[in-house]
């Protein structure tokens, strides 16, 4: 009987494996693809031949170049900004507890679960209410409020793992709070703090729904570029801006990856034995 | 030199009492022995010593000083930490020279004592390594040579050897006291094992409540226990409650047991006179089980039961007799096992104690 459960849990991997590959590597594969095709214009796949005459275009494009810009300044600050606030929120959450703490720790992760549409209207509401209409602040602040739960959760993850008596080990061998924290507690949760950073960075290169409705005429990022090019003059110009904006997530990506592999390698293998 | 004092110190945590009026001292050099069932206030007691807790009464003295309001790492104490709390991300070496870091030594004097802890502890080899890349028994070495570095004035260790297996954990207590003693460090141990607390230390003292039921040396707190719950704590006994009844003369009592028994007793004496009643208890290793036929010689006061055996036990040095008495109470008693014939299931035998085999302790305490 176990055996049948267990090729039926097979199966259902390998469906499930075949069903990405489809739905999100094929597609994937076909917008690289034709972002280098030849063609003046949109054609058949596969393309009969290969130039890189849209990545040109892409790069000679001010609209598209103005939207890269504004989304790596934004995501440059937005995602340290909300490092440093995630990181302390999730220190103050996990080595205090005062009453409401729950509460606190909801709200902190509720921009996951209420629909981003729903925080860009609302921000656009809230900034159109205190008279706050310049593109780059309206867009800075909905990119922190939707890349701090991420931060705040890696964090946390990373802090709870550590033992407190870590800490104490730490303090009764003669390091005071601050030295404890530097020494002990830093480098053992600097992983969750990483990928929480690399989180962030990647949401916010990548976010439409917010930005969508915070961008000024002059203020937008790429990815709004795209949708806008979309309904003006569909080219295949965007498929070499997607091309682009995949490499900096894929980029950032490997870069996690390079980081906790060094870390684990560092650690021996074994952090919380 | 009295090194540690704990003056009347307690502890509170909102209605409960964790620590109720500890008062004790150890002397430069001894191992003292926090001996108690979990929650009895032992480990609290550690970790006001420490500077994690602060006492709501009292005071706790290190080398003459008032501890009072000093953080853990304005105190020189070492602590061992139940999970040995090493560092997953520094070497062995790493870990030793932690505390000698923060305490400010020098570079050179501080290779010299790494490696000196580390000799201390025949783990040299695996400095290098990280703490997840050692089994149990050397990490806890690796966590006594960080406690031990800075030459603290007092070592705490907190329930050392109960993360090993059985085996595993008396070998390494024999190394343990070895090692404490070559450092000649001042050390309390806190456990919930009485062979641990036995064995390490030079003083026991039992908890319960978060009371000190007891102070002394291992012996005296075997042969002498002065309550019910140190007695049954440490060790195994038989126990009679009843009543005394007359002075049998020569610091001797006649104890009148529920049962009906009548048992030959010390008479209570000293902090035990003058309690309302009493119990009785005898450890099965003083009860002798012998043939009922065989004459018992000499003149000397005796207590002799009748019973039958009802059950063997041969755990390897030791032979665990259950003896039934006349009126159907069960009685164990235990022999070394040196060869003799053993007894048989169903066997007629009878019980000799002598009075000063029995321990005598107020009732209900």
């Amino acid at each position: 009987m176990s055996r049948h459960v267990d090729d039926v849990g097979k199966w259902l991997v390998w469906i499930a494996i075949a069903a990405t590959f489809v739905f999100l590597v094929a597609p994937i594969v076909v917008a690289i693809m034709m972002s280098f095709d030849a063609r003046g214009y949109l054609g058949r796949f596969p393309p009969p031949d290969y130039s890189i005459q849209w990545y040109v275009n892409f790069f000679s494009d001010t609209f598209y170049l103005t939207g890269l810009r504004t989304s790596i300044v934004l995501a440059v600050i937005a995602t340290a900004v909300s490092t440093v606030a995630g990181v302390s929120a999730a220190i103050v959450l996990d080595r205090y507890d005062f009453p409401g703490k729950q509460a606190v720790e909801t709200l902190f992760l509720s921009p996951l679960i209420i629909p981003a549409v729903v925080i860009g209207f609302a921000l656009l509401l809230f900034f159109a209410l205190i008279g706050v209409f310049q593109g780059f602040p309206r867009l800075l602040a909905g990119h922190i409020v939707i890349t701090f739960p991420y931060t705040v959760r890696t964090t946390l993850a990373g802090l709870v793992g550590i033992r407190k008596t870590l800490t104490e080990a730490a303090m009764v061998l003669g390091a005071n709070e601050r030295q404890a924290f530097w020494d002990v507690t830093f480098p053992l949760a600097r992983t969750g703090m990483v990928a929480g950073a690399v989180f962030a960075f990647a949401f916010s290169m990548d976010d439409v729904a917010v930005s969508l409705f915070l961008t000024s005429p002059d203020t937008y990022t790429l990815p709004v570029a795209m949708v806008s090019m979309m309904r003006t003059n569909f080219d295949l110009t965007i498929a070499a801006a997607s091309v682009v904006l995949m490499l900096f997530t894929v980029g950032l990506i490997v870069l996690l990856d390079w980081i906790v592999g060094l870390e684990r390698l560092i650690g021996g293998g074994v952090y919380r034995s | 030199m009295t090194v540690l004092q704990l003056d009347s110190v307690t502890k509170r945590f909102g209605d409960f009492t964790a620590v109720d009026r500890a008062s004790f001292s150890l002397d430069k050099g001894k191992i003292l022995s926090l001996l108690g069932p979990s929650g009895c206030g032992k480990t609290t007691t550690l970790r006001m010593i420490a500077g994690f807790e602060a006492p709501d009464e009292g005071r706790v003295l290190i080398a003459g000083q008032d501890t009072r309001g000093k953080r853990p790492y304005e105190r020189n104490v070492g602590l061992l930490f139940q999970d040995y709390a090493l560092f997953p991300h520094m070497t062995v070496e790493q870990n030793v020279a932690y505390g000698l870091k923060r305490r400010g030594y020098e570079r050179t004097a501080m290779q010299g004592r790494i490696q000196e802890m580390l000799d201390l502890v025949k783990l040299s080899e695996f400095a290098a390594r990280r703490p997840g890349q050692l089994s149990g028994g050397q990490q806890q070495r690796v966590a006594l040579a960080r406690s031990l570095a800075t030459g603290p004035e007092v070592v705490l260790l907190d329930e050392p050897l109960s993360a090993l297996d059985a085996k595993l954990r008396q070998e390494l207590r024999i190394e343990l006291k070895q090692i404490l003693d070559a450092v000649g460090a001042t050390t309390i141990v806190v456990t919930h094992d009485q062979e641990e607390a036995m064995s390490l230390g030079d003083t026991v003292i039992v908890m319960s409540r978060g009371r000190i039921m007891q102070e002394g040396p291992p012996t005296e707190i075997y042969k002498d226990p002065r309550t019910k719950f140190v007695a049954e704590f440490i060790g195994r006994s038989n126990w009679f409650s009843g009543d005394l009844v007359e002075s049998a003369g020569d610091g001797v009592s006649r104890f009148e047991t529920s049962e009906g028994l009548s048992l030959l007793v010390p008479a209570p004496n000293g902090v035990l006179a003058g309690a309302e009643g009493y119990e009785v208890c005898v450890r099965p290793e003083r009860i002798h089980a012998g043939d009922r036929s065989a004459e018992t010689a000499g003149t000397e006061v005796v207590n002799r039961l009748a019973g039958t055996v009802r059950d063997i036990a041969h755990l390897g040095a030791d032979i665990h007799l259950v003896i039934e008495l006349e009126g159907g109470r069960l009685i164990v008693a235990s022999e070394q096992y040196l060869g003799q014939a053993l007894e048989q299931e169903g066997e007629a035998v009878e019980l000799t104690f002598r009075p000063m085999d029995c321990i005598i302790v107020p009732a209900g305490s």
